[in-house]
C-alpha cells in the first residue's frame, strides 16, 4: 500500500520533471536566439528567485495569487468543468476591491480589510455564476461562455478605468489609489505580506475540502463519470453550480489579495500578460490538479516570476522568455508521458460530437 | 449611422471569422475541437508580417504564413491524435505560445509592434473589381475589400463541395461519425485526422495574414482579439454544418461592425460596446442550447 502510494507520487514527479526539461530546452533555444547562454540565464533565474532572501520572499509574494489561481482551476478541472473565466473572475475581484478601497478609504483596517476580501470573494462568486447557471440550466458549454466572458470583462473594466473611475491626476489609465487601511502591508522587511498567509490558510482549507471532505469525493465522481454520479442520486446541477462557486471565490480573493498587496489601483495590465488566471492554469496542470502539487506548482512559477526580473537585470534575455517557457510547459504537460490519465481522457470525451442531435452546445 | 457602411464592415470583420471557422469544422467533423484557431491565426499573422517586414514581399509573407500554419497544424496532430494529449490543453497552450512568442520577438526587435504599412499600403490590397462596382446600392459594399477577405467567402462554397461532393470530405465525415465503419473500410483515419487540422492550421493563418497584413498593416499579440473562439462558438452553433456555421460566423461579423460603428457615433461610452460581439455569441449560443436542451432532455443531463 505504502509502497503504491510513493509510485503515484514519483509518477506525478516525473510526469510534471519531463515536460519542465522539455520546456526549458525548447526556451533555452529562444535565448540562445537573443544571444546569450541559456544555461548561464537559467543559473542566473533560480539562483536569485530561489537562494536569495530577497528573491525568495519575492518569489512567496508572487506564488500568493497563484496558489488561489491555480486552485481555482483545479477544483473545477477535477470536477471535468472547465472554468475558463479565472482570469475574469480575478480581474473583476481586483477591480471592485480598488473602487471599494478608496471610496472607503476612512475605515480603519480592521474593518475594511475583511470587508474588501469578501467583496473580492463575492464579485468573483457571481461573475463565475454566469456561466454555471447557463451550464446547470441548459447546458451551454462552460468553455466557451466562460473564455469570452473574459473579453467582455476586460472591455468593460477597461471603460470603467477610462471614464467613470479614473484618477486624473496620473498620466496613465488607472484607478485611485487604495487607501492605507486597506493595504496589506510587507512584513519583517520583506516582499511577504499577510496575503501570502491567507493564500496558504486557504490552501490548508480546500486541502481538506479536496481530500476529506464529502464535496471533494463528490467532485472527483462528477469528473470521472457524470452520469453515474447523477444516476446515484446526486444532485449534479447543485453541484456544478457549488463547484463553480468555490472557483469563483478563489479566483476573487486572488484579484482582491492582489490588488492589496501589490498593485494597489487598477490599471489595464492589473493581471500582468498572460494574466494571474491564466498562470492558473499552468499551476494546475502542473500539480496535476491536486492542492499539494498546486502549491509547489505555484511556488515554482512565483520563482520564474522572480527570476525573470533577475533575467531582465543581468542578461540581454527579454523577461518575456518566462511566458515563452510557460506555453512550451504547457503544451508539453498535455501529453502524460508515463501514463494514461483517466481524469483527462474523460474530460476529452466531453467535447466529441458523438450524435448531431444530443451534444452539447 | 450609415448601413452600407456597416454591411461593408460586416464583410470586412466576417472574413478572418469565416477562415477560423471553416478551418475549425474539419476537424469539429472528425471529433477534435481545435481550441488552438486563435493562436494559429495570431501565428500566421505574425509570421506574415515578420517575413513583410524583413523581405518586404507579400507572396513570401503569404507562403510563410501557410507553411507555418501546416506546421501548426503537424504539432498539434503529433499531440493530439498521435500521441493522444488531451487536446484542449494542447489548443490552449498553442494559443499561449503564440501570444508569448509574439511578445518575445517584439521585445528581441525593441518594438511595440511590427509595422508594415510601408511594405504593404493596405489600399493596394483592396480589389477594384468592376463587375461588383457596378452592382446597384450594394456595389460600394461588395467591392474594394482586400484579397483574402473575397477568398473567405468564396471558401464558403468550396468547404460545403469538398465536405459533401468529394471523397476527402465523405471520409472526414466518416470517420467522425462512425470510426469502426471507417477503419473496417480501410480508411485510414489517423492520416484523415491530421489532414482535417491541418486544413485548420491553413486557413486559420489565412485569417492572420487577413488581419495582420491585409487589414491594419501591423502585427501585435493582440490583434486576434478572440477570433478563433467566435469561430468556434460558430461551428458549435450549426453543429459543423459549413453553410449554417458560415451564417453564424457572418452574423459574429455584423456584431463586430455594429460595434465598431456605434462606437465612432456615440462617443464617450464607445469603449463599452466592444462587448456586443462576444455578449451576443454568448446569447446565441444559450438560445440554441435551450432549443436542443428542450428536444433532448432526458433525466437532465444524459445526452452531451
Amino acid at each position: 500500500m505504502k509502497q503504491n502510494k510513493l509510485n503515484v507520487v514519483l509518477h506525478h514527479f516525473l510526469n510534471a520533471l519531463i515536460p519542465i526539461f522539455f520546456a526549458f530546452l525548447l526556451g533555452g533555444i529562444a535565448i540562445l536566439v537573443a544571444g546569450e547562454n541559456p544555461l548561464e540565464t537559467f543559473y542566473i533565474l533560480f539562483q536569485r528567485a530561489l537562494f536569495t532572501e530577497r528573491g525568495l520572499t519575492r518569489t512567496l509574494h508572487y506564488a500568493s495569487p497563484l496558489i488561489l489561481t491555480g486552485l481555482a482551476i483545479g477544483i473545477s478541472f477535477k470536477a471535468g468543468l472547465f472554468n475558463m473565466g479565472v482570469e475574469g473572475q480575478l480581474l473583476v475581484g481586483g477591480f471592485v476591491v480598488a473602487v471599494l478601497g478608496y471610496t472607503y478609504s476612512h475605515f480603519p483596517a480592521s474593518v475594511l480589510v475583511p470587508m474588501l476580501l469578501l467583496a473580492g470573494i463575492i464579485s468573483g462568486i457571481l461573475t463565475a455564476m454566469v456561466p454555471a447557471l447557463l451550464k446547470a440550466i441548459f447546458n451551454v458549454n462552460e468553455l466557451v461562455v466562460s473564455l469570452l466572458m473574459n473579453y467582455a470583462i476586460i472591455h468593460v473594466l477597461q471603460y470603467l478605468t477610462t471614464n467613470v473611475f479614473r484618477d486624473p491626476s496620473r498620466g496613465y489609465v488607472s484607478t485611485h489609489m487604495i487607501g492605507s487601511s486597506a493595504i496589506l502591508s510587507r512584513m519583517f522587511g520583506t516582499r511577504i505580506t499577510p496575503f501570502f498567509f491567507i493564500a496558504l490558510f486557504v490552501f490548508l482549507v480546500m486541502y481538506i475540502v479536496f481530500n476529506h471532505s464529502k464535496l471533494g469525493y463528490e467532485v472527483r465522481a462528477i469528473g470521472k463519470n457524470l452520469e453515474f454520479s447523477e444516476a446515484v442520486g446526486m444532485n449534479v446541477k447543485k453541484k456544478i453550480l457549488i463547484i463553480m462557486t468555490y472557483s469563483g471565490a478563489l479566483a476573487g480573493l486572488g484579484g482582491a489579495g492582489w490588488m492589496m498587496s501589490d498593485r494597489y489601483a487598477y490599471t489595464l495590465n492589473f493581471s500582468g500578460d498572460p494574466g494571474l488566471g491564466w498562470d492558473g492554469m499552468l499551476i494546475a496542470l502542473l500539480g496535476a490538479h491536486n492542492p499539494v502539487g498546486i502549491l509547489v506548482a505555484a511556488v515554482f512559477y512565483g520563482a520564474l516570476k522572480s527570476g525573470s526580473q533577475a533575467i531582465a537585470i543581468h542578461t540581454s534575455v527579454p523577461r518575456e522568455i518566462i511566458a515563452v517557457i510557460q506555453a512550451l510547459l504547457i503544451l508539453f504537460l498535455s501529453i502524460k508521458f508515463l501514463k494514461e490519465n483517466k481524469f483527462l481522457e474523460r474530460l476529452t470525451c466531453r467535447f466529441m460530437p458523438k450524435k448531431p442531435e444530443g451534444e452539447e452546445v | 449611422m450609415d448601413i452600407l457602411r456597416v454591411m461593408y464592415d460586416m464583410l470586412y470583420y466576417a472574413g478572418p471569422i469565416l477562415f477560423c471557422t471553416l478551418g475549425g469544422l474539419f476537424a469539429y467533423k472528425v471529433n477534435v475541437i481545435n481550441i488552438g484557431l486563435e493562436g494559429m491565426m495570431l501565428f500566421g499573422g505574425f509570421i506574415g508580417a515578420l517575413v513583410i517586414f524583413y523581405t518586404g514581399s507579400y507572396l513570401l509573407g503569404l507562403s510563410g504564413a501557410i507553411f507555418l500554419g501546416i506546421a501548426l497544424g503537424l504539432l498539434f496532430s503529433f499531440f493530439g491524435i498521435t500521441k493522444k494529449a488531451n487536446f484542449i490543453i494542447t489548443g490552449f497552450a498553442i494559443n499561449l505560445l503564440a501570444i508569448a512568442i509574439g511578445y518575445y520577438a517584439l521585445a528581441l526587435m525593441g518594438s511595440t509592434d511590427i509595422n508594415i504599412i510601408g511594405e504593404v499600403r493596405t489600399m493596394s490590397l483592396k480589389l477594384n473589381l468592376p463587375v461588383l462596382r457596378s452592382i446597384p446600392v450594394l456595389g460600394d459594399v461588395l467591392n474594394g475589400h482586400s484579397v483574402l477577405t473575397y477568398v473567405a467567402f468564396l471558401s464558403i462554397g468550396l468547404v460545403h463541395f469538398i465536405m459533401y461532393h468529394t471523397k476527402f470530405g465523405v471520409y472526414v465525415r466518416v470517420a467522425g461519425e462512425s470510426p469502426e465503419a471507417a477503419e473496417a473500410v480501410g480508411i485510414n483515419i489517423h492520416k484523415i485526422k491530421y489532414a482535417a487540422i491541418i486544413v485548420g492550421g491553413i486557413l486559420s493563418a489565412l485569417a492572420g495574414v487577413n488581419v495582420a497584413v491585409e487589414q491594419i498593416a501591423a502585427y501585435t499579440p493582440q490583434i486576434t482579439a478572440g477570433t478563433g473562439f467566435i469561430a468556434i462558438a460558430a461551428i458549435y452553433c450549426a453543429a459543423g454544418s459549413p453553410m449554417k456555421s458560415s451564417a453564424y460566423a457572418i452574423l459574429f461579423g455584423l456584431m463586430q461592425a455594429l460595434s465598431r460603428n456605434l462606437a465612432i457615433t456615440l462617443g464617450g461610452i464607445a469603449g463599452l460596446l466592444h462587448i456586443i460581439p462576444y455578449v451576443t455569441v454568448i446569447v446565441v449560443l444559450t438560445g440554441i442550447a435551450i432549443s436542443r436542451h428542450k428536444k433532448t432532455n432526458i433525466r437532465g443531463y444524459a445526452h452531451e
